[in-house]
C-alpha cells in the first residue's frame, strides 16, 4: 500500500534566487504555478520543466522538480521525446511569444499537431525582453521599438489562432494579474490528456509595461474581459450587463435590455472548432478578451497510437533485434583524412562591458505612482504595529489551545518548540476545519497534530505589500513575524492591513 | 489615490463575495460544520424560507462549540447570531468596509431589494481587490521574500 503524501507549495520553491526585474509579471505566474502544482495529483518528481531560451525560460531553476534549460526555441522537442519516452511524466514546456513563436515556432505547431501530452505555457508580453526590448512576434502593428523605430509593419501573429491551425485539443487563455484565474487554468490544462496549450498575458514591466491596460487592472478588467464557461451564454462586464450575438458570420458585442435577452447570445461550447476560431478572432479592445478554456476536446495522445502501433507491430512480427536491424541495410565505414584547420578571422574574444540598458530602463521615473502604490512598498510591517504573539508549546494539548484563545479572545496561537523558534500556527480555522466534531479527547489531543507547520512568516522589515502577496496568494488570514532566530515577535491579520490603509489616508 | 477613492467607485458586488456557504435553519450544528468544511469556508449564512436570518463563523464555533461540544447536537439556530446587519449589492465598497469597521466586523452579507443572498463581503474581498489592482507591487513578488533580486539585469 503506498502512503499518499501532501504536498504543498513549498516543495515546489527551489534555493535559486529569482532574477527575473522587480515587478515583471513572471513572479506571478510563478506564483500561481508553484499554488498549483500540489494539487494536480501528480507525484513530484513525475514534474518536469522544459524552457527554451528568454526571460520566461529562466522558469526551470525557480522550480524544485526537474527541469531543463534548453537550446532557444527547442523545448517542445525535448519535452516531445520526453513525454514518449515516459507517459507517466506531466511535461510542462514554458516559453514567450518569442521563443515559441519565432524561433521555435515550427517546433511547437508540431509538437501541438502530434497532440502530445504536455502543457505548453506561453507567456505573451509581446516583446522581446531579454534582448532589451525589439519587436516580437506577437507586437502590434506600428509598434514603437529599439528594432522598429518608425513602428513595426509587420502583422502579429494570434498565438490561438496559430494552436487551432495546428488543432491543439485543449487551447485556454489567462492573464497574470489574475491569480484565481490563472489557477483555475493551469489546473484545467493539468488535467486534459494530449496537447494543452495555453497563452497566458504577462506583463514585461520594462520594456513594455503598458501592453495589458485595461485587463489587467482590477477596476476595469471585468469589463473587458469574456470568462468562458462551457454550456453558459457568452455574458460579460463588471455588471454582466452585455454580451456577445452573432451576426451572420460575425460577433457583435450587445448591451442586454431593450429586448436583448441572454438567449440571443452565444453559448460557449469547448468542443466547436468554429466557435474557437470566432473566439480566436476577437482581439481586444475591439472585442472583450476571451479568456478560460477555448477548446477542449478529447482525442488520441500520439504516444497512445504509438504504443499501440508497436504493440500491433510486435503481435505480427515477433520482437525485434537491434542487429538484424542494423545488418539489413547497406553499411559504409567512414574514415579519417587529413585536413588542414580553417583559420578563423574573428579573435573570439567576447565583450566583457556589462550591458547598462536594463539599468537605464530602470532608472527612468515610473509611470503614474498613486499614493497607494507608494504606501505598499515604502510602508514596512512593521507600520502595521502588529500585536504581540500569544505563543504556545507545541506539546501542548489542544483543550489548552482552545481554553487560550478563548481567554485571550484571539483567533490564532503561535506554536514554538523549545528553543521559542515558530514551528507552527494554529488558528480558528483549525478549530473549525480539523477539531470540532473530529477530535474525541482535546485534553489528550497535541497541537502539534493539528496546526499548520513551519508557516509562511514575515520579517517586520518587508514592504506591506509582501503581507499582501501571502496573504491574498494563499488567503491566509494571520502571519507571524520572526526575528533573525525564527522567534515569533508579532502577528498581523487581514483586518491590519486593511485598517492600516484605511486609517493612513483618512 | 486612497483606500477610500479607490473603493468608492466600487460597488460591493464587484468584489469577490465568494467566501460563505448556506444553510437552512433547523440544521444541527454537527452537519452545519461539515457543510462549513465541505465547502472549505469559514461562514454559513442560514436561511429560512430563503431569507437571511443568521450568520455562524469560525468564531462561534471557536467560543461556543469547542468548549462546549453538547452544542453540536442542538440547531445552528441556537447558537448563530441573528439578524445580521446586511447591505445591498449597490453599495460602495468603501462603504461597506468602513461600515464593517466601525461595527468590528469581519463578514458582511450582501442580500439584494428582493431578500436574495448575494455574497458575503470580507476584508478578504479588500485584500484580493487591492492585490489586482496593484500587480505589479503586490503579485509579482519572488516565491521568497528574502531572494530578491540584488541587481537588476532582466531576464
Ligand atoms: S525584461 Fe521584461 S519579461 Fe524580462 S524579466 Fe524584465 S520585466 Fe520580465
Amino acid at each position: 500500500m503506498s502512503i499518499p503524501i501532501t504536498l504543498n507549495r513549498k516543495d515546489f520553491v527551489s534555493d535559486q534566487t529569482v532574477r527575473w526585474c522587480p515587478g515583471c509579471g513572471d513572479y506571478a505566474i510563478l506564483a500561481s504555478v508553484q499554488k498549483t502544482l500540489p494539487d494536480i495529483g501528480v507525484p513530484k518528481e513525475n514534474i518536469v520543466f522544459i524552457s527554451g531560451i528568454g526571460c520566461s525560460s529562466r522558469f526551470p531553476y525557480y522550480m524544485n522538480t526537474y527541469g531543463i534549460h534548453s537550446i532557444h526555441g527547442r523545448a517542445p522537442t525535448l519535452a516531445t521525446g520526453l513525454a514518449i519516452a515516459n507517459p507517466e511524466l506531466s511535461v510542462w514546456v514554458v516559453t514567450g511569444d518569442g521563443d515559441g513563436l519565432s524561433i521555435g515556432g515550427n517546433h511547437l505547431i508540431h509538437a501541438i499537431r502530434r497532440n502530445i501530452n504536455l502543457n505548453i505555457l506561453l507567456f505573451n508580453n509581446r516583446i522581446y525582453g531579454l534582448t532589451k526590448g525589439q519587436y516580437s512576434p506577437t507586437s502590434r502593428t506600428g509598434t514603437k521599438t529599439k528594432s522598429s523605430p518608425m513602428g513595426s509593419l509587420e502583422q502579429p501573429l494570434n498565438p490561438i489562432a496559430l494552436a487551432m491551425a495546428a488543432e491543439a485539443t485543449f487551447i485556454a487563455r489567462s492573464i497574470d494579474a489574475h491569480t484565481q484565474h490563472l489557477n483555475e487554468t493551469l489546473m484545467a490544462a493539468s488535467q486534459h490528456k494530449g496537447i494543452s496549450f495555453v497563452e497566458i498575458y504577462q506583463n514585461c514591466v520594462i520594456f513594455n509595461p503598458n501592453e495589458w491596460i485595461g485587463l489587467d487592472d482590477r477596476r476595469v478588467r471585468d469589463e473587458n474581459i469574456l470568462y468562458l464557461e462551457h454550456g453558459k451564454p457568452m455574458i460579460f462586464g463588471k455588471d454582466m450587463d452585455k454580451g456577445i450575438r452573432l451576426n451572420g458570420f460575425r460577433p457583435a458585442v450587445v448591451q442586454l435590455g431593450n429586448g436583448i435577452t441572454e438567449d440571443d447570445l452565444l453559448v460557449h461550447d469547448e468542443t466547436s472548432t468554429q466557435l474557437a476560431f470566432i473566439l480566436a478572432s476577437m482581439e481586444f479592445p475591439e472585442f472583450p478578451a476571451p479568456m478560460g478554456v477555448i477548446r477542449r476536446v478529447e482525442k488520441q495522445t500520439y504516444t497512445d497510437g504509438l504504443m499501440n502501433q508497436i504493440e500491433t507491430a510486435r503481435q505480427i512480427k515477433g520482437n525485434g533485434n537491434l542487429r538484424t536491424l542494423y545488418e539489413s541495410a547497406d553499411l559504409w565505414t567512414v574514415t579519417a583524412k587529413d585536413q588542414n584547420g580553417v583559420a578563423s578571422k574573428q579573435t573570439g574574444q567576447l565583450s566583457l562591458e556589462v550591458d547598462e540598458e536594463y539599468v537605464d530602463e530602470l532608472d527612468k521615473e515610473p509611470e503614474v505612482t498613486t499614493a497607494m502604490q507608494d504606501r505598499l512598498i515604502e510602508d514596512t510591517i512593521a507600520a502595521l504595529s502588529p500585536k504581540a504573539p500569544i505563543t504556545i508549546d507545541v506539546s501542548a494539548s489542544l483543550a489548552k489551545a482552545v481554553r487560550q484563545m478563548n481567554t485571550h479572545r484571539i483567533g490564532c496561537l503561535v506554536v514554538t518548540d523549545a528553543h521559542d523558534k515558530l514551528v507552527g500556527i494554529f488558528t480558528e480555522k483549525d478549530v473549525l476545519h480539523r477539531v470540532v466534531g473530529l477530535v474525541e479527547d482535546l485534553e489528550t489531543a497535541v497541537i502539534a497534530d493539528y496546526m499548520t507547520p513551519d508557516p509562511i512568516a514575515l520579517k517586520a522589515n518587508l514592504p506591506i505589500a509582501q503581507a499582501l502577496h501571502e496573504m491574498h496568494m494563499h488567503g491566509f488570514r494571520h502571519i507571524p513575524l520572526v526575528d533573525d532566530e525564527h522567534r515569533p515577535e508579532g502577528i498581523i491579520s487581514f483586518r491590519d492591513v486593511v485598517h492600516h490603509l484605511k486609517e493612513r489616508f483618512a | 489615490m486612497s483606500l477610500k477613492e479607490e473603493l468608492k467607485s466600487e460597488r460591493v458586488s464587484h468584489l469577490d463575495l465568494s467566501r460563505f456557504c448556506q444553510i437552512v435553519s433547523g440544521t444541527a450544528v454537527r452537519q452545519s460544520l461539515a457543510n462549513m468544511r465541505q465547502n472549505k469556508t469559514n461562514v454559513c449564512l442560514i436561511t429560512k424560507e430563503n431569507a437571511l436570518i443568521g450568520i455562524l463563523t469560525e468564531r462561534d464555533v471557536l467560543t461556543k462549540v469547542a468548549t462546549n461540544p453538547a452544542n453540536l447536537n442542538r440547531t445552528v439556530d441556537d447558537i448563530m447570531t441573528a439578524n445580521p446587519i446586511t447591505v445591498t449589492p449597490d453599495t460602495s465598497a468603501a462603504d461597506a468596509l468602513w461600515l464593517m469597521d466601525e461595527k468590528q466586523f469581519r463578514n458582511l452579507p450582501v442580500v439584494d431589494r428582493d431578500g436574495k443572498i448575494k455574497g458575503n463581503m470580507t476584508h478578504q474581498a479588500v485584500i484580493s481587490f487591492l492585490a489586482a489592482r496593484y500587480p505589479v507591487e503586490v503579485l509579482n513578488r519572488p516565491p521568497r521574500p528574502d531572494h530578491f533580486p540584488h541587481k537588476q539585469e532582466g531576464g
